[in-house]
């Protein structure tokens, strides 16, 4: 590793941390199309399971991780569940108010540490050497990110993908299709929430091994949304590019945190009408559509 | 029959949009469907494809099971394909990937194989792939295969929605509108590439069509609904010379004469 500054490292593993969150929430908002707000309290369940686990259990951090993963998942098909009647606005409200509720009790929660924040979790051990320190914690979270990546790459190019495009483009033409859109609505919302539990238990086991509810709130989804959208909803390196510009982007504005939500925000909404199909969207229309264009030309020729 | 619907009914609140219809329809066969707009022609393919369910008491046997109470993609993956009278093209996928959807219940592996990228992943995708090019190349939109689908033009948009139907390959198509505000090129050009499909495929079809010119020319047996009931049925020529269904399809105001030339003239 070049980063020889503890922050700078800390900040390279924030980053990996929010590809995975971000490549996950891509998957069922972007390609799927399921408006959902739920994907950070997803990430909080992961977080405090992988904790429970590996604290209360004594288990380590490599039965915390995927354990945590198997509670969000199912916790994702529950989460799920309202897409099954809701869209738009309404599945936002819906899964809006699961994701509070998860985290109204946490807060509440004593066993959970509260208000306070959940304390010393431990770090991945290899053998007896703990990954405690930021450059090694690196070694955890960089081939986990880069195998979230491989993994969203086979599940979007293949024909799951392809599925969840169509349901999000018209479900009932999916339908008429022979896409069974319940099952592949529950398929998005699982997987999305492995990714939510993979990010969630890396979270809680980074030094200094603290959780705190308020890492869960509605700011912290729309900083997650602000990635997905603007690195290109539906496109598959949106995930990656929004979570690396966001991750940076928030912290070389640290110290204007009261603003942030207002300039995420706005950045939302003038990405979605000004480029909606994010950074990603725009590379693939300066490469892509001039090959179209070129066909066009060809045939008009040829006409 | 392929196709036999019984006692087909459906209210939406006050208004009965499709009412006590039988319909029977025999494999390999051209039926047409027509009547005014609003008569319930749409709404009858709806139900036949799941999308709305009917009133008690129908019952809608296709291939011998009764599909009366089965899921659009249930229905669709066990051979009736449609295409909607908007189309509903999936316009911001590729004209391929549109083929590939509606060759989705043909495609053969599972979610886990796809999330790990396995190999036979891969070598199915190759095969459905070539295998949608060729029908592609059969509807003529083989050059635009990586263009996204809102991009076509009119009637290669409606080419597109009849090609995601055959993806599906099935025994049973159900056409709403194939040729409807199409220049009469682009409208040969689609009839020709339906009835070139069914030779190849051998399919049966339902069609329901505006233009009678089409319907005339096209089908061995014709339905008229209005206002939600089959008024008549019959073989074109029969059918024109019908006086209820040149009242529905003409209005009273004309003379008898006139509107028989009209319909002749069709
Ligand atoms: N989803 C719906 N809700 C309410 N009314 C509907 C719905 N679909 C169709 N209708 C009504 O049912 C009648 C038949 O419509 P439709 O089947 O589309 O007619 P056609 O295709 O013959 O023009 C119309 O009066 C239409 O307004
Ligand atoms: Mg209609």
């Amino acid at each position: 590793m070049l980063l020889k500054n503890n922050y700078h490292q800390y900040v390279v593993n924030v980053i990996a941390i929010n590809v995975i969150l971000a490549v996950g929430l891509n998957i069922v908002k972007g390609f799927a199309g399921q408006v959902t707000v739920g994907h950070i309290a997803l990430a909080a369940i992961g977080a405090y399971t992988s904790a429970v686990v590996s604290t209360k259990l004594g288990l380590p951090f490599w039965a915390a991780l995927p354990t945590a993963m198997l509670v969000t998942g199912l916790a994702g098909a529950i989460v799920g569940i309202p897409s099954f009647r809701l869209e738009g606005a309404y599945l936002a409200l819906a899964t809006l108010g699961l994701a509070e509720s998860v985290r109204i009790v946490i807060s509440g929660t004593e066993s959970l540490g509260g208000a306070i924040g959940y304390e010393n979790i431990p770090p991945p051990f290899i053998g007896s050497m703990a990954l405690d320190a930021h450059r090694s914690y690196y070694y955890v979270v960089m081939p986990l990110a880069l195998l979230g990546i491989y993994f969203s790459f086979s599940i979007l190019s293949s024909d799951i993908g392809r599925a969840f495009k169509a349901l999000r483009e018209d479900q009932l033409a999916a339908a008429a299709s022979g896409v069974n859109v319940r099952k592949y609505k529950i398929i998005a919302f699982v997987l999305s929430a492995l990714y939510a539990g993979c990010a969630g238990s890396l979270k809680a086991h980074m030094a200094p091994g603290f959780l705190n509810p308020n890492d869960y709130t509605i700011t912290e989804m729309v900083t997650l949304l602000l990635m997905v959208v603007f690195g290109g909803i539906g496109h598959i390196w949106g995930g990656v590019i929004g979570a690396v510009l966001v991750t940076i982007i928030n912290d070389l504005t640290q110290d204007y945190y009261q603003y942030r939500m207002a300039i995420f925000g706005s950045v939302i909404v003038l990405t979605v009408m000004f480029m909606p199909r994010g950074i990603g969207g725009m590379i693939d229309h300066h490469l892509v559509r001039r090959r179209f264009k070129a066909i066009r030309e060809a045939k008009s020729r040829a006409t | 029959m392929l196709l036999e619907v019984k006692n087909l009914t459906k209210r939406f609140g006050g208004l009965t949009a499709v009412s006590n219809i039988d319909l029977a329809v025999k494999p390999g066969a051209v039926h047409g469907i027509i009547g005014p707009n609003g008569s319930g022609k749409s709404t009858l393919f709806n139900l036949i494809s799941g999308v709305y369910k009917p009133e008690p008491g129908a019952s809608i046997v296709f291939d011998g099971d009764d599909i009366t109470d089965w899921e659009p993609h249930e229905i669709a993956r066990h051979g009736v394909a449609r295409t909607f009278q908007l189309l509903r093209i999936f316009s911001g996928m590729s004209v391929l990937e549109n083929l590939l959807i509606g060759h989705h219940g043909l495609i053969r592996y599972n979610t886990a194989s796809a999330v790990i990228g396995s190999r036979n992943v891969w070598a199915e995708e190759r095969r459905v792939r070539e295998e949608m090019m060729e029908l592609l190349a059969f509807i003529g939109l083989a050059d635009y295969a990586d263009m996204p689908a809102g991009e076509l033009s009119g009637g290669q948009r409606r080419l597109l929605a009849l090609g995601r139907a055959m993806a599906m390959r099935p025994k049973l198509l159900l056409l709403d509108e194939p040729a409807a505000s199409l220049s009469p090129v682009n409208v040969e050009i689609v009839l020709d590439t339906v009835l070139a499909l069914k030779k190849r495929f051998g399919l049966t079809l339902i069609i329901i069509e505006h233009i009678l010119k089409v319907v005339m020319e096209t089908c061995e047996t014709v339905s008229v609904l209005e206002h939600g009931e089959k008024i008549a049925e019959g073989s074109p020529a029969a059918i024109k010379e019908d006086h209820r269904v040149i009242e529905a399809y003409l209005g009273k105001e004309m003379e008898d004469s006139e509107v028989r030339a009209l319909l002749r003239s069709a």
